[in-house]
């Protein structure tokens, strides 16, 4: 799976999941929690202490052993963005869900949102379903930030299951549901003879 | 709480009552046993009273997580179970149900969420009428009828479950028809692969009724040090991921030792009566890989990756999916019972986790039988038909089927080798390969005498994770109270995790007082098991170890002496661990060194 983005200037930014590289461990779950979601001491930003649930990128685990890392897809048709009802921010000129120029990445503006759940309903129906309808905060979570341009999941991950790139890459799970993409591995992966599965 | 990196709650379930409520845990508690094994030890000592029938309503059963628990520490991904032994017992019985307490680890997901749900550990009392599982996701807490799951195996159970619960995070903890049927060595298992396997644990589940644990959780304590806690977390990733010693749990996991060790002669073969078995290329790790393996995985956030799935290809189980062979389980279910047909080894495998069962303790009490039906004590009969010769995969299969149901051989197989050498006779507790009652693992200890150490003085029964001198079993004790991983220790050392805890809790423990919760935990345990009349006579190894010199192989001609291995070896231990040497029993003095009396 690629997530892809557009950016001003004609490049594309992605993270590229090598399932097959992929152990489960769930360190990127810890490790964007910990840089999205900082702790200030003293006027000071530091990591948070990576509680998983807070988490823009999640790993769904499947028997057999088949483990799928949900990040954004960076649609090229951006549904959630599309499905945003929100006002336009005057200071940001942007609604409560848009693109950063730059990176690509879905930017949330809390002030404008008017906390609906349409972008989660986008994701889920016409995506991977990585927005998630927060019901107790009521806001969608599970926006990748790119990390500002240093995705830790893909720096941290102990396997070398998720990359950066920048470039055009063919996605054969583009907006494709965990569960579905899991299915279609284990059967790649394990299967006896003759395609058979116990 | 003053105590950072603890929810201070413990869940407490009573299954007979209906009753939930939330245990407050106290401060000393904490310092003085940290958590998992520890915590688990000291709630068993306090509440389980000496003679308790195990499998009875006043038993309890705990799964604990430690204070590394859900925090992103590379490795820190294992739950301690803890509770009374259904299937230890001492020489003499001071009560009708004398026996030792048990604990048993297991990595993968659920001590993390234990943590994220608001506990820091969970207790089981009493008993259900009828089959339940217990549902938790945060505060709501609800005992939930399992009826249907009754009598599943643990592979379908797992995917079932999951398509019943309202979210794909849910981490779940179950036992399959071996506990349901109170096999005394049953086991708990957790992502349809990873085992609580030791010591009965799966059997007190079964008898609560309690055919799972469900359970999802969203928050994380905060901790003492942040700043510290983040330069900790770097270091130590940093360690991992330039260590040769991780590029090579990852080449092989555990299953490297099968040819090594089978090549030092220190594996358990023909029923512990050889230590290397000669077809061991056909089931070691190289086989595996070309043959079988698929990927690695991994426990929560560790760089290891030690776990090795696969597919059988070819043959009668083309297409089972499972993981192995491991150490232990290519052991004991394939070179200690002659078994070089790698896809029939993993066949046995996945049978031993999908029935839920200690692929330990049920591989040693096939090699019993087998040796015993082969010298011709038993017959076919006996076997209900069963021609168990070694290396037959079919029969072993069998044999395993009767064991789960508990019919005909089966009822007394199900209750282990000192059980069945009782009933049988004729001298064949010489081969009866356990200690207390509790199967001996996959190391074997001709070659190596401290290995017999190990066996003849764990607290749990013979354990292969215990260490053969105070100082590694008390250290063993103490990673067990973490929610490390063992495997891990490498990475750390002690003053590693000494720093994390500190990071983490703010206790700020010293390196002597951090190394001391360890023998605290340790001595407490061995209280236990005195309290239940356990002493000197049950810390012994079985005669075939004193008798029968290894016959072929590098450790050709080994054997040990029981001069040497009681008069001085077992002599020494006593007298560093501060016991008495005439009884085992710690002395007073020890006991109020540690704070235990």
């Amino acid at each position: 799976m690629v997530s892809l983005s557009f950016g001003k200037d004609g490049t594309y930014s992605m993270i590229i999941v090598e399932y097959n590289k992929c152990a489960g461990c769930r360190t990127c779950e810890t490790v964007c929690s910990a840089a999205n979601h900082k702790i200030k001491i003293g006027g000071v930003d530091y990591p948070g202490l990576g509680n998983p649930n807070l988490s823009n990128i999640r790993v769904y685990s499947y028997n057999p052993d088949t483990f799928v890392p949900n990040v954004c897809q960076f649609c090229e048709d951006s549904p959630c963005v599309n499905a945003c009802p929100s006002p336009i921010d005057k200071k940001t000129g942007k609604k409560a869900l848009s693109k950063d120029e730059v990176l690509g990445n879905i930017v949330y503006n809390p002030s404008v949102c008017m906390h609906c759940g349409n972008c989660a309903r986008a994701c889920k129906e016409k995506s991977a379903g990585v927005i998630i309808f927060d019901e107790q905060e009521r806001r969608p979570t599970g926006m990748c930030t790119l990390c500002g341009g240093d995705p830790q999941c893909v720096k941290y991950c102990p396997y070398g299951a998720l990359h950066f790139v920048k470039g055009k890459v063919k996605r054969k799970f583009y907006k494709m549901k965990p569960d579905k993409i899991a299915e279609i591995l284990a059967r790649e992966w394990y299967k006896g003879k003759g395609g058979k599965v116990q | 709480m003053k105590i950072k990196g603890y929810n201070g709650i413990i869940l407490d379930v009573n299954l007979t009552t209906g009753k939930i409520s939330k245990i407050a845990l106290s401060e000393e508690y904490i310092v003085n046993f940290l958590g998992g094994r520890g915590l688990g030890a000291k709630f068993l000592y306090d509440e389980v009273k000496a003679g308790t029938d195990p499998l009875g309503e006043e038993n309890i059963l705990m799964f604990m997580a430690g204070p590394l628990s859900g925090y992103p520490v590379p490795s820190a991904s294992r739950l301690t179970v803890i509770t009374k032994s259904p299937h230890t017992s001492p020489v003499n019985k001071k009560y009708k149900h004398s026996s030792t307490l048990s604990y048993s680890s297991v990595g993968g997901f659920f001590a993390p969420e234990i943590k994220f749900a608001g506990y820091d550990g969970i207790i089981i009392r009493g008993k259900s009428p009828f089959p339940v599982y217990l549902y938790i996701k945060n505060d709501k807490v609800e005992i939930r009828d399992a009826r249907k799951f009754w009598g599943m195996g643990t592979n379908e159970f797992d995917k079932r479950i999951k398509e019943e619960l309202d979210d794909k995070k849910f981490q779940v903890i179950y036992i399959g028809p071996a506990g349901e049927n109170l096999v005394e060595y049953a086991s708990i298992l957790h992502t349809a692969s990873r085992a609580a396997g030791r010591g009965g644990v799966g059997a007190v589940m079964g008898s609560k009724k309690l055919k799972a644990i469900a359970i999802r959780g969203t928050n994380l304590p905060p901790v003492d040090d942040i700043v510290k806690y983040n330069k900790l977390l770097e270091k130590y990733r940093k360690i991992f991921k330039n260590s040769n010693r991780t590029l090579n749990w990852r080449l092989n996991g555990t299953a490297g030792a099968l040819v090594s060790s089978s090549r030092r002669g220190s594996q358990a073969v023909k029923n512990y009566r050889e230590g290397t078995f000669k077809d061991i290329d056909k089931i070691g790790a190289e086989a595996a890989r070309k043959q079988y393996w698929v990927k690695n995985y991994a426990c929560y956030t560790c760089m290891l990756s030690c776990k090795k799935s696969g597919v059988i290809k070819d043959g009668p189980y083309a297409g089972i999916s499972h993981d192995g062979p491991e150490y232990e389980t290519g052991t004991m279910l394939g070179a200690n019972l002659l078994v070089s047909d790698l896809a029939g080894l993993l066949k046995e495998i996945f049978d031993a986790d999908d029935y839920g069962v200690d692929a330990i303790a049920i591989g040693n009490t096939i090699g019993f039988l087998m040796e015993a039906y082969e010298k011709k004590l038993i017959d076919i009969k006996f076997l209900d038909g069963i021609d168990l010769k070694w290396g037959d995969v079919d029969a072993i299969l069998k044999m395993m089927k009767k064991i789960i149901n508990r019919e005909g051989v089966g009822m007394y197989a199900s209750r282990g080798v000192k059980f069945l050498s009782e009933k049988i006779g004729q001298g064949s507790s010489d081969f009866a390969i356990h200690v207390k009652g509790h199967e001996l693992a996959a190391w074997n200890v001709h070659v190596n005498p401290w290995t017999g150490i190990s066996y003849a003085t764990s607290n749990r029964g013979a354990c292969h994770l215990n260490g053969g001198n105070p100082k590694s079993q008390d250290r063993g004790a103490l990673l067990d109270s973490l929610g490390i991983c063992r495997f891990a220790f490498f990475g750390y050392k002690n003053d590693g995790l000494r720093e994390f805890v500190n990071a983490i809790t703010g206790i700020d423990y010293t390196s002597e007082d951090f190394r001391k919760v360890g023998e605290r935990i340790y001595n407490l345990e061995k209280m236990f098991n005195v309290r239940e009349g356990f002493d000197i006579k049950d810390d012994v190894l079985p005669e075939r170890f004193f008798k029968e010199p290894l016959s072929y192989g590098p450790g050709k001609g080994k054997v040990l002496t029981k001069e040497k291995f009681y008069g001085k070896m077992l002599h020494k231990y006593y007298l560093d661990r501060g016991w008495d040497p005439k009884t085992s029993i710690p002395t007073k003095s020890k006991l109020k060194e540690l704070g235990l009396v």
